[in-house]
């Protein structure tokens, strides 16, 4: 059997439904209509975006004043040029991302748990490749300090991505809340990179990177804790 | 003036706040909202229940619509975020409730076709369920293959490879099916 028999035989059973009864369309019809006052449209996505890329980097940029821009002292001009063009792409397209999930129907770039395993792997190949002491000194006080760091620095940039796009609306919430959280861990390794002058190789692509997925994974959760609590209230009679 | 600029137009004017462009919206995508979803298998009453649900949804959110974007996308990623929604909450409610009236409520009210017409209902059932909802999207809906991959949030290569393997599927099904001796609609 042929594609166009095929599809034929799908219209002919779409056309067999039962139509949809006129009196509950009417009933629709009036009710919406008579509370159809007017709104204000979501800003374009650009200007999201834009807003969420710029308030993240002023959080990064504030968070590493206050610690000291120890890192980018120590950094050379080529770390500095690898570096951070890289983290403003991943944050650019965080941001874009981000903006998508609360727009539904709308185009996304890429899937943001996809998103989340491209900016890790991406970051260690560039961290990989400029960095080449391999000591670990340390090891784990060092890390966990650099690690509470950048996720304390999460908190704000969440925060502000979620007050940019409180106005919007996720079909998918648990993507949205992953999308929030790795856009918030971007910002905190941003703010890692300016800050932190360890750069022995594992810390660094062990520790700064762990703050995205750790980020993205604690947004899903929240994400997944205010869902069950709005379902459990709808619940409630 | 084609029907997906006039459903832009409409919604446009719906978001300042014209009663009279609401009131058409509802009324020329009601039908094909209903349909979409009759196809995914849920009784009438549930159906009516999702349309309702979803216009009130569309009402609270009606400001993440952007001006020039097209509408069908926007609308169907809604009515799949209620349907979703609809199937945790019946789910949760059945998981702690006896189902009394299982085989009375949820069961699809039987359709009597013309006598010797495959049995598509029983085909599409055996689809899996975001392959079946693509193909009513694209086929019955008329959306196009970007309109689908927005309403699903995927890329169009995937809608692509779910309609392909839907159609396989489903010549496969119709094939045994209108082989000769084999039990037709109509024949029971």
């Amino acid at each position: 059997m042929r594609d166009p028999e095929i599809d034929n035989l799908l219209k002919r059973a779409a056309g067999a439904q039962p139509q949809v009864d006129p009196a509950l369309v009417d009933r629709l019809a009036q009710s919406i209509g008579a509370s159809a006052a007017p709104v204000r449209p979501l800003a374009p996505a650009w200007i999201l975006s834009g807003g969420l890329v710029m308030l993240c980097a002023v959080l990064a940029v504030a968070g590493a004043a206050l610690l000291g821009f120890h890192g980018l002292r120590k950094m050379s001009a080529l770390e500095v040029a690898a570096i951070f063009p890289v983290l403003a792409v991943l944050l650019g397209m965080a941001a874009a991302v981000c903006a998508a999930e609360m727009v539904p129907g709308s185009r996304r770039p890429v899937a943001p748990w996809a998103l989340g395993v491209a900016g890790c792997l991406l970051l260690a190949a560039v961290f990989g490749l400029l960095f080449h002491d391999y000591r670990t000194e340390r090891f784990v006080p060092q890390g966990m300090a650099c690690l509470v760091a950048g996720l304390a620095q999460a908190v704000p940039a969440w925060a502000a991505a979620w007050w940019v796009l409180r106005r919007g609306f996720a079909v998918n919430s648990l993507a949205a809340g992953f999308a929030r959280g790795a856009l918030a861990g971007l910002a905190g390794v941003a703010m890692l990179e300016l800050h932190c002058p360890n750069f022995e190789t594992l810390h660094v692509i062990v520790w700064h990177i762990a703050v995205l997925p750790v980020s993205g994974a604690l947004g899903l959760l929240a994400a997944a804790v205010s869902g069950s609590v709005r379902a459990g209230r709808r619940a409630a009679p | 003036m084609d029907s997906a600029s006039n459903l832009a137009l409409l919604m446009a004017r719906y978001q300042q706040g014209d009663s009279a462009a609401a009131a058409d919206l509802i009324r020329s995508l009601s039908p094909p909202l209903h349909r979409f979803f009759l196809m995914q298998y849920v009784s009438r009453r549930h159906a009516d229940d999702l349309l309702q649900e979803t216009w009130l949804r569309i009402h609270e959110v009606r400001h993440t619509y952007r001006r020039g974007q097209p509408v069908l996308p926007w609308l169907y990623a809604i009515a799949r975020h209620v349907r979703v929604d609809h199937y945790r909450k019946t789910h949760r409610a059945e998981s702690r409730e006896e189902r009394l009236e299982e085989s009375f409520d949820v069961a699809q009210p039987a359709r009597e076709g013309p006598p010797g017409t495959p049995d598509l209902e029983r085909l599409l059932a055996s689809l899996p369920e975001s392959q079946r909802e693509v193909i009513v999207m694209l086929k019955v809906s008329e959306m196009s293959l970007e309109e689908v991959a927005r309403a699903t949030a995927s890329s169009v290569g995937s809608v692509k490879q779910k309609a392909h393997r839907a159609y396989e599927t489903l010549r496969r099904g119709l094939a045994t099916m209108l082989a000769p001796g084999a039990p037709s609609r109509g024949s029971a």
